[in-house]
Protein backbone atom coordinates (compact mmCIF):
# COMPACT_ATOMS: atom_id res chain seq x y z
CA UNK A 1 0.00 0.00 0.00
CA UNK A 2 1.44 3.00 -1.16
CA UNK A 3 -0.06 6.98 -0.42
CA UNK A 4 1.54 7.40 -3.94
CA UNK A 5 -1.91 7.69 -5.50
CA UNK A 6 -3.74 10.73 -3.67
CA UNK A 7 -0.51 12.51 -3.67
CA UNK A 8 -1.06 15.98 -5.41
CA UNK A 9 1.56 17.70 -7.96
CA UNK A 10 3.26 20.22 -5.36
CA UNK A 11 2.25 23.19 -7.79
CA UNK A 12 -1.02 22.54 -7.84
CA UNK A 13 -1.31 22.58 -3.90
CA UNK A 14 -2.71 25.39 -3.51
CA UNK A 15 -5.31 25.18 -5.94
CA UNK A 16 -6.88 22.03 -4.53
CA UNK A 17 -9.96 22.00 -2.76
CA UNK A 18 -9.91 21.88 0.94
CA UNK A 19 -12.02 18.67 1.22
CA UNK A 20 -8.79 16.95 -1.13
CA UNK A 21 -6.16 18.60 0.71
CA UNK A 22 -7.60 17.05 4.04
CA UNK A 23 -8.24 13.76 2.54
CA UNK A 24 -4.31 13.66 1.82
CA UNK A 25 -3.59 14.80 4.55
CA UNK A 26 -5.43 12.71 7.20
CA UNK A 27 -6.98 10.17 5.38
CA UNK A 28 -6.82 6.58 6.87
CA UNK A 29 -4.04 5.61 4.14
CA UNK A 30 -1.46 5.13 6.22
CA UNK A 31 -2.00 3.07 9.84
CA UNK A 32 -4.87 0.65 10.41
CA UNK A 33 -7.85 2.78 11.04
CA UNK A 34 -10.79 0.76 12.42
CA UNK A 35 -14.53 2.17 13.28
CA UNK A 36 -13.55 3.23 16.56
CA UNK A 37 -11.16 5.91 15.07
CA UNK A 38 -13.71 7.67 13.48
CA UNK A 39 -13.88 11.13 14.16
CA UNK A 40 -9.92 11.87 14.06
CA UNK A 41 -9.51 11.08 10.49
CA UNK A 42 -11.06 12.12 7.31
CA UNK A 43 -13.50 10.21 5.97
CA UNK A 44 -13.00 8.39 2.63
CA UNK A 45 -17.00 10.04 1.82
CA UNK A 46 -17.65 13.27 1.40
CA UNK A 47 -21.30 15.43 1.65
CA UNK A 48 -23.55 12.76 -0.12
CA UNK A 49 -27.27 13.38 -1.64
CA UNK A 50 -28.81 10.77 0.76
CA UNK A 51 -31.66 11.67 3.08
CA UNK A 52 -31.39 12.96 6.89
CA UNK A 53 -30.96 9.65 8.88
CA UNK A 54 -30.40 7.70 6.13
CA UNK A 55 -29.14 4.30 7.50
CA UNK A 56 -27.68 3.30 4.36
CA UNK A 57 -25.36 6.07 4.58
CA UNK A 58 -24.89 5.14 8.02
CA UNK A 59 -23.56 1.92 7.02
CA UNK A 60 -21.67 2.99 4.29
CA UNK A 61 -19.56 5.28 6.17
CA UNK A 62 -18.78 2.55 8.79
CA UNK A 63 -18.26 -0.11 5.56
CA UNK A 64 -15.74 2.86 4.23
CA UNK A 65 -13.68 3.78 7.55
CA UNK A 66 -13.40 0.08 8.53
CA UNK A 67 -11.31 -0.99 5.78
CA UNK A 68 -8.22 -2.79 5.64
CA UNK A 69 -6.57 -1.73 2.86
CA UNK A 70 -8.32 1.56 1.52
CA UNK A 71 -5.74 2.36 -0.77
CA UNK A 72 -6.20 -0.93 -3.01
CA UNK A 73 -9.76 -1.37 -2.98
CA UNK A 74 -11.82 -1.00 -5.57
CA UNK A 75 -15.50 -0.75 -4.71
CA UNK A 76 -18.49 -2.00 -7.21
CA UNK A 77 -21.74 -0.45 -6.87
CA UNK A 78 -24.79 -1.00 -8.43
CA UNK A 79 -28.49 1.02 -9.60
CA UNK A 80 -30.29 2.32 -6.44
CA UNK A 81 -29.46 5.13 -3.41
CA UNK A 82 -26.06 3.45 -2.62
CA UNK A 83 -25.28 4.66 -6.29
CA UNK A 84 -25.83 8.26 -4.78
CA UNK A 85 -23.09 8.11 -2.68
CA UNK A 86 -20.54 6.99 -4.91
CA UNK A 87 -19.79 9.73 -6.11
CA UNK A 88 -18.50 11.20 -2.53
CA UNK A 89 -16.43 7.94 -2.10
CA UNK A 90 -12.63 9.21 -2.21
CA UNK A 91 -11.30 5.76 -3.45
CA UNK A 92 -11.87 3.67 -6.82
CA UNK A 93 -15.56 2.49 -7.46
CA UNK A 94 -17.02 1.17 -10.41
CA UNK A 95 -20.96 1.63 -11.46
CA UNK A 96 -22.05 -0.95 -12.95
CA UNK A 97 -25.33 -1.74 -14.66
CA UNK A 98 -28.47 -2.93 -12.50
CA UNK A 99 -27.60 -6.34 -11.94
CA UNK A 100 -24.22 -6.59 -13.33
CA UNK A 101 -22.29 -5.95 -9.79
CA UNK A 102 -20.86 -9.26 -8.89
CA UNK A 103 -19.91 -10.15 -12.44
CA UNK A 104 -18.17 -6.84 -13.23
CA UNK A 105 -16.49 -7.57 -9.79
CA UNK A 106 -15.51 -10.97 -11.14
CA UNK A 107 -13.63 -9.67 -14.26
CA UNK A 108 -12.02 -6.63 -11.97
CA UNK A 109 -10.75 -9.05 -9.87
CA UNK A 110 -9.47 -11.35 -12.00
CA UNK A 111 -7.52 -8.44 -14.07
CA UNK A 112 -6.05 -7.57 -11.22
CA UNK A 113 -4.41 -10.94 -9.85
CA UNK A 114 -3.25 -10.92 -13.47
CA UNK A 115 -1.40 -7.67 -13.36
CA UNK A 116 -0.54 -7.42 -9.96
CA UNK A 117 0.09 -10.88 -9.12
CA UNK A 118 2.10 -10.28 -5.84
CA UNK A 119 -0.15 -7.01 -4.46
CA UNK A 120 -2.91 -7.55 -2.42
CA UNK A 121 -6.05 -6.14 -4.14
CA UNK A 122 -9.62 -6.12 -2.42
CA UNK A 123 -12.49 -6.18 -4.74
CA UNK A 124 -16.25 -4.99 -2.68
CA UNK A 125 -19.32 -5.29 -4.11
CA UNK A 126 -21.79 -2.57 -2.32
CA UNK A 127 -25.30 -2.80 -3.84
CA UNK A 128 -29.24 -2.45 -2.39
CA UNK A 129 -31.82 -5.20 -2.29
CA UNK A 130 -33.06 -4.81 -5.62
CA UNK A 131 -29.85 -5.32 -7.54
CA UNK A 132 -28.08 -7.78 -4.94
CA UNK A 133 -31.47 -10.39 -4.47
CA UNK A 134 -33.79 -9.28 -7.05
CA UNK A 135 -32.25 -8.72 -11.02
CA UNK A 136 -28.80 -9.74 -10.19
CA UNK A 137 -29.87 -12.96 -7.95
CA UNK A 138 -28.30 -14.42 -11.09
CA UNK A 139 -24.53 -12.84 -11.28
CA UNK A 140 -24.51 -12.93 -7.35
CA UNK A 141 -25.33 -16.40 -6.99
CA UNK A 142 -23.07 -17.64 -9.34
CA UNK A 143 -20.14 -15.79 -8.47
CA UNK A 144 -20.40 -17.63 -4.96
CA UNK A 145 -20.81 -20.66 -6.76
CA UNK A 146 -17.58 -20.06 -8.75
CA UNK A 147 -15.70 -19.14 -6.10
CA UNK A 148 -15.06 -15.84 -6.71
CA UNK A 149 -12.77 -13.97 -4.09
CA UNK A 150 -15.07 -10.69 -3.94
CA UNK A 151 -17.31 -9.96 -0.97
CA UNK A 152 -20.48 -8.92 -1.81
CA UNK A 153 -22.56 -6.67 0.76
CA UNK A 154 -26.26 -6.10 0.35
CA UNK A 155 -28.04 -2.71 1.73
CA UNK A 156 -31.35 -4.63 2.63
CA UNK A 157 -33.68 -1.37 3.12
CA UNK A 158 -36.55 -4.22 2.19
CA UNK A 159 -37.89 -2.14 -1.04
CA UNK A 160 -37.19 -0.31 -3.79
CA UNK A 161 -36.58 3.10 -1.97
CA UNK A 162 -35.17 4.84 -5.07
CA UNK A 163 -37.70 4.83 -7.12
CA UNK A 164 -41.00 5.58 -4.48
CA UNK A 165 -41.26 2.40 -2.86
CA UNK A 166 -41.81 -0.29 -4.79
CA UNK A 167 -41.63 -3.95 -3.13
CA UNK A 168 -38.85 -6.09 -3.52
CA UNK A 169 -38.20 -9.88 -2.51
CA UNK A 170 -36.36 -9.02 0.63
CA UNK A 171 -39.40 -7.12 1.70
CA UNK A 172 -41.12 -9.00 4.75
CA UNK A 173 -44.70 -10.59 4.27
CA UNK A 174 -48.02 -8.52 4.49
CA UNK A 175 -45.41 -5.19 4.73
CA UNK A 176 -47.39 -2.50 3.11
CA UNK A 177 -45.62 0.10 0.56
CA UNK A 178 -46.30 3.15 -1.42
CA UNK A 179 -46.78 0.93 -4.39
CA UNK A 180 -47.70 -1.93 -2.96
CA UNK A 181 -50.83 -0.79 -1.55
CA UNK A 182 -52.38 -4.64 -0.52
CA UNK A 183 -49.59 -5.75 0.94
CA UNK A 184 -46.86 -7.84 -0.25
CA UNK A 185 -48.00 -11.77 -0.59
CA UNK A 186 -44.63 -13.79 -0.13
CA UNK A 187 -42.21 -14.14 2.06
CA UNK A 188 -38.79 -12.48 2.25
CA UNK A 189 -35.82 -14.42 0.48
CA UNK A 190 -33.76 -15.80 2.68
CA UNK A 191 -30.38 -15.06 0.49
CA UNK A 192 -28.16 -15.84 4.36
CA UNK A 193 -29.38 -19.16 4.04
CA UNK A 194 -29.19 -19.31 -0.43
CA UNK A 195 -25.61 -17.86 0.84
CA UNK A 196 -24.07 -20.77 2.78
CA UNK A 197 -24.84 -23.20 0.82
CA UNK A 198 -23.72 -21.79 -2.64
CA UNK A 199 -20.38 -21.47 -1.26
CA UNK A 200 -19.86 -18.29 0.76
CA UNK A 201 -17.16 -19.10 3.33
CA UNK A 202 -18.42 -16.08 5.69
CA UNK A 203 -21.97 -14.88 5.72
CA UNK A 204 -23.17 -12.38 8.44
CA UNK A 205 -26.77 -11.12 9.30
CA UNK A 206 -26.93 -7.31 11.20
CA UNK A 207 -28.03 -4.21 11.49
CA UNK A 208 -27.08 -0.85 11.59
CA UNK A 209 -27.47 -0.93 15.33
CA UNK A 210 -24.56 -1.83 16.41
CA UNK A 211 -22.25 -0.06 14.05
CA UNK A 212 -18.79 -1.36 15.61
CA UNK A 213 -19.98 -5.00 14.92
CA UNK A 214 -20.40 -4.07 12.25
CA UNK A 215 -17.37 -2.51 11.23
CA UNK A 216 -15.51 -5.46 13.10
CA UNK A 217 -17.85 -8.29 10.26
CA UNK A 218 -17.07 -5.98 7.50
CA UNK A 219 -13.06 -6.19 7.95
CA UNK A 220 -13.47 -9.87 8.50
CA UNK A 221 -15.27 -10.17 5.36
CA UNK A 222 -13.37 -8.63 3.32
CA UNK A 223 -10.03 -10.42 5.06
CA UNK A 224 -11.25 -13.72 4.44
CA UNK A 225 -12.35 -12.88 0.87
CA UNK A 226 -8.56 -11.92 -0.06
CA UNK A 227 -7.40 -15.11 1.05
CA UNK A 228 -10.01 -18.16 1.47
CA UNK A 229 -13.11 -17.37 -0.88
CA UNK A 230 -16.79 -15.45 -1.72
CA UNK A 231 -17.92 -13.63 1.65
CA UNK A 232 -21.16 -12.07 2.12
CA UNK A 233 -22.50 -9.33 4.27
CA UNK A 234 -26.11 -8.02 4.68
CA UNK A 235 -27.18 -5.22 6.76
CA UNK A 236 -30.69 -4.27 7.67
CA UNK A 237 -30.23 -0.39 6.58
CA UNK A 238 -34.44 1.06 7.70
CA UNK A 239 -35.43 3.90 4.93
CA UNK A 240 -36.72 6.70 6.87
CA UNK A 241 -38.29 8.57 3.67
CA UNK A 242 -40.30 5.29 2.32
CA UNK A 243 -40.84 3.41 5.55
CA UNK A 244 -42.74 6.96 6.88
CA UNK A 245 -40.47 7.07 10.15
CA UNK A 246 -38.38 10.08 12.07
CA UNK A 247 -35.21 9.82 11.41
CA UNK A 248 -34.34 9.96 14.47
CA UNK A 249 -36.12 6.33 15.28
CA UNK A 250 -34.19 4.25 11.89
CA UNK A 251 -31.82 3.37 14.43
CA UNK A 252 -34.43 1.95 17.02
CA UNK A 253 -36.45 0.17 14.11
CA UNK A 254 -33.28 -1.50 13.15
CA UNK A 255 -32.35 -2.50 16.84
CA UNK A 256 -36.28 -3.99 17.28
CA UNK A 257 -35.73 -5.85 13.59
CA UNK A 258 -32.73 -7.41 15.58
CA UNK A 259 -35.22 -9.15 17.44
CA UNK A 260 -37.32 -11.38 14.88
CA UNK A 261 -35.66 -11.18 11.51
CA UNK A 262 -32.08 -9.51 11.86
CA UNK A 263 -30.98 -11.72 14.75
CA UNK A 264 -26.99 -11.27 14.56
CA UNK A 265 -26.00 -14.61 12.46
CA UNK A 266 -22.64 -15.55 11.45
CA UNK A 267 -21.36 -18.54 9.30
CA UNK A 268 -17.96 -19.24 9.29
CA UNK A 269 -17.10 -22.09 7.02
CA UNK A 270 -14.38 -24.96 8.23
CA UNK A 271 -12.02 -23.74 5.83
CA UNK A 272 -12.12 -20.01 6.91
CA UNK A 273 -12.32 -21.32 10.40
CA UNK A 274 -9.09 -23.19 10.46
CA UNK A 275 -7.66 -19.97 8.04
CA UNK A 276 -8.48 -17.94 11.14
CA UNK A 277 -6.81 -20.36 13.21
CA UNK A 278 -3.55 -20.76 11.06
CA UNK A 279 -3.20 -16.81 10.88
CA UNK A 280 -4.30 -16.31 14.97
CA UNK A 281 -6.97 -13.78 13.71
CA UNK A 282 -10.07 -14.85 15.26
CA UNK A 283 -11.73 -11.47 15.42
CA UNK B 1 -36.98 26.97 9.23
CA UNK B 2 -33.40 25.18 9.64
CA UNK B 3 -31.76 22.75 12.24
CA UNK B 4 -28.67 22.24 13.11
CA UNK B 5 -27.40 19.96 16.19
CA UNK B 6 -25.70 22.06 18.84
CA UNK B 7 -23.25 19.95 21.38
CA UNK B 8 -23.14 21.22 25.38
CA UNK B 9 -19.22 20.76 26.30
CA UNK B 10 -20.51 20.58 30.07
CA UNK B 11 -22.33 17.72 29.48
CA UNK B 12 -20.19 15.69 26.59
CA UNK B 13 -18.00 13.21 28.07
CA UNK B 14 -16.59 11.91 24.66
CA UNK B 15 -18.18 8.34 24.62
CA UNK B 16 -18.43 8.69 20.70
CA UNK B 17 -21.37 7.20 20.17
CA UNK B 18 -22.48 9.67 18.60
CA UNK B 19 -19.74 10.06 15.72
CA UNK B 20 -20.49 6.03 15.81
CA UNK B 21 -24.06 6.87 14.65
CA UNK B 22 -24.19 9.92 12.63
CA UNK B 23 -25.09 9.12 8.90
CA UNK B 24 -23.09 12.19 8.01
CA UNK B 25 -19.44 11.98 7.13
CA UNK B 26 -17.20 14.58 9.12
CA UNK B 27 -19.96 15.98 10.76
CA UNK B 28 -18.73 15.57 13.91
CA UNK B 29 -15.49 15.59 14.76
CA UNK B 30 -13.48 14.11 18.20
CA UNK B 31 -10.82 16.34 19.72
CA UNK B 32 -7.73 13.98 21.79
CA UNK B 33 -6.74 16.70 23.73
CA UNK B 34 -10.26 17.71 25.27
CA UNK B 35 -11.73 14.27 24.95
CA UNK B 36 -14.90 16.41 23.61
CA UNK B 37 -16.94 16.32 20.36
CA UNK B 38 -16.88 19.22 17.68
CA UNK B 39 -20.09 19.61 15.07
CA UNK B 40 -19.31 20.93 12.32
CA UNK B 41 -23.08 23.04 11.37
CA UNK B 42 -22.55 22.99 7.59
CA UNK B 43 -22.47 19.38 7.60
CA UNK B 44 -25.42 18.69 9.97
CA UNK B 45 -28.76 17.19 7.78
CA UNK B 46 -30.94 17.48 11.54
CA UNK B 47 -32.29 13.92 11.44
CA UNK B 48 -31.54 14.09 15.38
CA UNK B 49 -30.22 10.27 15.75
CA UNK B 50 -27.73 12.01 17.46
CA UNK B 51 -30.00 13.92 20.13
CA UNK B 52 -31.96 10.56 20.80
CA UNK B 53 -28.42 8.57 20.97
CA UNK B 54 -26.39 10.54 23.56
CA UNK B 55 -26.48 8.81 26.70
CA UNK B 56 -25.63 12.14 28.51
CA UNK B 57 -28.13 14.34 26.51
CA UNK B 58 -25.31 16.71 25.74
CA UNK B 59 -26.69 17.52 22.07
CA UNK B 60 -29.69 19.78 21.36
CA UNK B 61 -31.31 20.89 17.90
CA UNK B 62 -30.90 24.49 17.92
CA UNK B 63 -33.13 26.33 15.46
CA UNK B 64 -31.11 28.60 12.97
Amino acid sequence: MSKRITEMCPALNDAMPTEYRELVENGPWLGDKTVKDLGTFKELLEEHPLCAGCNLALSLKIILSSLPNPADTIIVGSTGCSSLGFMQVGIHNIHSLFGNQNAVATGVKRVLSMRFPDKKKDVVVMAGDGATADIGLDMTIHSWFRGEKITTIMFDNELYANTGGQESGMTPAGRVAYMAPLGKKFPKINLFEIAKTSGCHYAVLLTTANTVRLGACVKKAILLARDVGPTYVQIHTPCPTNLKIPPEESIKVAKDSEKERYAFNEYVSEAAKSFLENTGNKK
Amino acid sequence: MYFKAKVDKEKCNGCKICILSCPEPNAIKFDPSSKKIEIYESRCKACKICVVICPKQAIELEEK
